[in-house]
């Protein structure tokens, strides 16, 4: 068992991957073209707005159902609500932060209703997965890594993600996959960071266990 | 703890693998497409319910504090009206000079017990001590001269 400092310690060590380019667009800039779309059904500003987020919503959102078709009809239907509630949007938070609430509680309500009825059904690896450093190296250095292919690896990682709850499934998805922020998970799942810290710490603990023969 | 250390890190490197899954080519630039042309057809329209409900999916604090309330109203109706309804109803009662009945007067206002049907027992009989002309029995030999015929074809039988 660990204290609880060395947990904290353990959690905060770890590197948090890039921030994406995209998340770099200014808040500000969010708001007036949120104001626009509030104002006059201006779809070219909310046009914007989807260009803006379809890629990281899409990511998350395809990365806890591990289906492409599951989750490009939840993005849809994310946008056309936010779209519906905007109104209500009245910047307390960012645009950003409300849209991904909007698509994590989405996202989590659709697994809970379909539970393990979810079929897996994964999309294509990039061709920079080949030239990955780490990657390349993590299947290269030992058995079974050695014989085993990326398509499978991938496999064995959704199946391993999968099989935890929604919410720490979530944590993992936004933080190591996306590389949000523990604050910013925070305020997305309407969670202090403590609980953000913990849940990320359980199910790396659980990762860790389902994937012991890759990580070796 | 080096051991945890090492291993959380090959599990990064392990995710970092998720962020090479792509969408079919040009899934993007179509996207945004189809999330206009399905929203300017009137789709996702909320009804009166669930624009009310909006409003408390995206301020959760207004949905605790209406909750707050409904329930407090509901729970303060439920025991004003449970501790006063039963004194309330008698006092109106004896106002209007008004008594409970006893059980046999209860049935006597119901029953008249010198008019009771004749019923048949196991053998037969109809009651025949209480007079009154006998009823046939339905334990007895049928009574053809009571039939009524019946046609069921249309016109005059």
């Amino acid at each position: 068992m660990h204290t609880k400092a060395e947990v904290e310690k353990l959690v905060s060590s770890q590197p948090a991957p890039e921030p994406q380019e995209a998340a770099e667009a200014s808040e500000a800039d969010d708001l007036t073209l949120v104001r626009r779309a509030q104002a006059g059904e201006d779809m070219g500003a909310y046009d914007q707005l989807v260009r803006r987020y379809q890629e990281r919503l899409y990511a998350t959102v395809y990365h806890m159902t591990s289906n492409h078709e599951d989750a490009n009809d939840l993005v849809q239907e994310t946008f056309i609500k936010a779209f519906r509630a905007l109104k209500s949007f009245k910047g307390d938070s960012s645009f950003y932060t409300w849209i991904y609430r909007i698509a994590v509680n989405k996202t989590i309500n659709f697994l809970k209703q379909r539970k393990n009825r979810v079929q897996m059904s994964l999309n294509d690896l990039d061709f920079n997965v080949e030239n990955d450093p780490d990657l390349v190296a993590l299947i290269s250095e030992k058995t079974p890594r050695r014989s085993l292919h990326l398509s499978e690896l991938q496999e064995k990682l959704n199946g391993a993600l999968r099989k935890l709850s929604e919410h720490h499934r979530m944590v993992v998805v936004l933080h190591d996959v996306q590389g949000l922020s523990h604050e910013e998970v925070g305020r997305i799942m309407d969670c202090n960071v403590g609980t953000v810290r913990s849940r990320l710490f359980y199910a790396r603990q659980q990762l860790q266990a389902h994937l012991s023969d890759y990580l070796k | 703890m080096n051991q945890d250390s090492e291993n959380v890190d090959a599990l990064l490197k392990l995710m970092a693998l998720k962020r090479h899954e792509q969408p079919p080519p040009g899934y993007f630039a179509r996207l945004p497409d189809k999330i206009t042309s399905r929203i300017e057809r009137g789709e996702g329209q909320l009804n009166f319910w669930e624009r009310f409900l909006a409003g408390y999916t995206f301020r959760p604090a207004f949905a605790y504090s209406f909750a707050l309330v409904a329930f407090g109203a509901l729970g303060f109706s439920v025991i004003n009206s449970v501790s006063t309804a039963p004194a309330d109803s008698a006092r109106e009662l004896a106002g209007e000079g008004w008594r409970v009945a006893t059980p046999r007067e209860a049935l006597a206002s119901q029953v008249n017990l010198s008019d009771m049907p004749h019923v048949a027992n196991w053998m037969g009989n109809t009651n025949a001590g209480a007079g009154g002309p006998a009823l046939p029995s339905l334990f007895g030999p049928p009574d053809h001269s009571r039939a009524v015929p019946v046609s069921f074809q249309a016109g005059p039988p």
